[in-house]
């Protein structure tokens, strides 16, 4: 029986003990890049900003970089006319839409089609000086994962008045 | 990064939660307490992930917790003065066979709970306890005057 404890006593430093401290350590370690990953929003769900800007016009998009499955949303578009816009139109990169459940639009557009499989969403004539924001919110389809382009054009009719370029990605 | 803030406020939350509410509750679940541990730990979980389903931030919730287990873990070992704050310090019952009423109280401890402590240690009479103590982790220790 007394050699259970003198067993041990025998080597008060098992070389597996060590191993494992260490182990740990480097776990704990891991765990606390996660963490600190998280903080600086490398997974999602903080928002940052990207604008083009024109003559025409300046379009600002607000959205997060990175989302995870499940997150409820917002996106906002603002554009801020130049000049006098008759026909303006956001034209979506499939990522707007790709694995999102759409909960709302504010103001709805007044007709939405599609162009060469994007999404295009119309709005009444904007003038000079004019300013237009619209508010979406989504909800991630949590099965959608992956890195997606998430850029907007702004038109006039068919042409192109100002347009950014961002990427969405979907952690699992 | 307001799901491992969220995480972190809210480990703070309970820990908080705990210490004021107290070992004694704690330690002893009655079914009551049960479900309602249960209860609370939906209510966490919905303020923490919210309507995160990803793995992402299951893995996000799950290491702030553990880090912060280690965290005060390792405060409460190394810092002297944060230990009664963060895990309490044992409160003694009862002194040289003498029962401290006010101590009772204040943990609100009745006698006859005592004494059923005292049984469970195998101690057949409160006269027979010398030292009984209420550690940091809500469990009476006694000492016996024969011990």
């Amino acid at each position: 029986m007394t050699r259970l404890f003198t067993d041990v006593a025998a080597d008060p430093e098992p070389r597996g003990e060590i191993v494992g401290l260490w182990t740990r350590r480097a776990v704990l370690t891991i765990f606390a890049a996660i963490a600190v990953l998280g903080l600086l929003d490398v997974f999602g769900q903080g928002t940052t900003q990207t604008a083009a800007s024109t003559p025409a016009a300046v379009l600002r998009v607000t959205a997060p970089k990175a989302v995870r499955g499940g997150l409820f949303f917002q996106s906002r578009v603002e554009i801020r006319a130049r000049r006098a816009i008759a026909h303006p139109r956001l034209v979506l990169d499939v990522g707007w839409v790709e694995g999102m459940q759409f909960n709302s639009i504010e103001p709805a557009p007044v007709s939405e089609a599609s162009r060469d499989g994007r999404v295009v969403l119309s709005y009444d004539a904007l003038d000079a000086g004019e300013r237009l924001i619209v508010w979406m919110q989504f909800e991630v389809d949590p099965t959608s994962v992956g890195h997606r382009p998430y850029g907007l054009e702004l038109d006039d009719a068919e042409t192109r008045v100002a347009s950014v370029h961002r990427w969405l990605t979907v952690f699992p | 990064m307001d799901l491992v803030l969220r995480t972190i406020f809210v480990f703070f939350l309970i820990l908080v939660i705990t210490r004021a509410v107290g070992r004694r509750e704690l330690s002893s679940m009655e079914p009551f307490d049960l479900i309602l541990l249960v209860v609370i730990g939906d209510l966490v979980q919905q303020g923490v992930t919210q309507s995160d389903y990803s793995l992402t931030g299951a893995t996000m919730v799950i290491v702030t917790v553990a880090l912060l287990t280690v965290v005060t873990a390792w405060l409460s070992f190394r810092v002297r003065r944060l230990r009664p704050l963060l895990e309490g310090d044992p409160v003694i019952l009862v002194a040289d066979g003498r029962i401290l009423e006010r101590n009772l109280r204040r943990q609100r401890m009745t006698v006859e709970e005592l004494g059923a402590e005292a049984r469970l240690a195998q101690i057949t009479s409160l006269d027979d306890v010398r030292y009984a103590v209420l550690e940091t982790n809500g469990k009476v220790s006694f000492v016996t005057a024969s011990s």
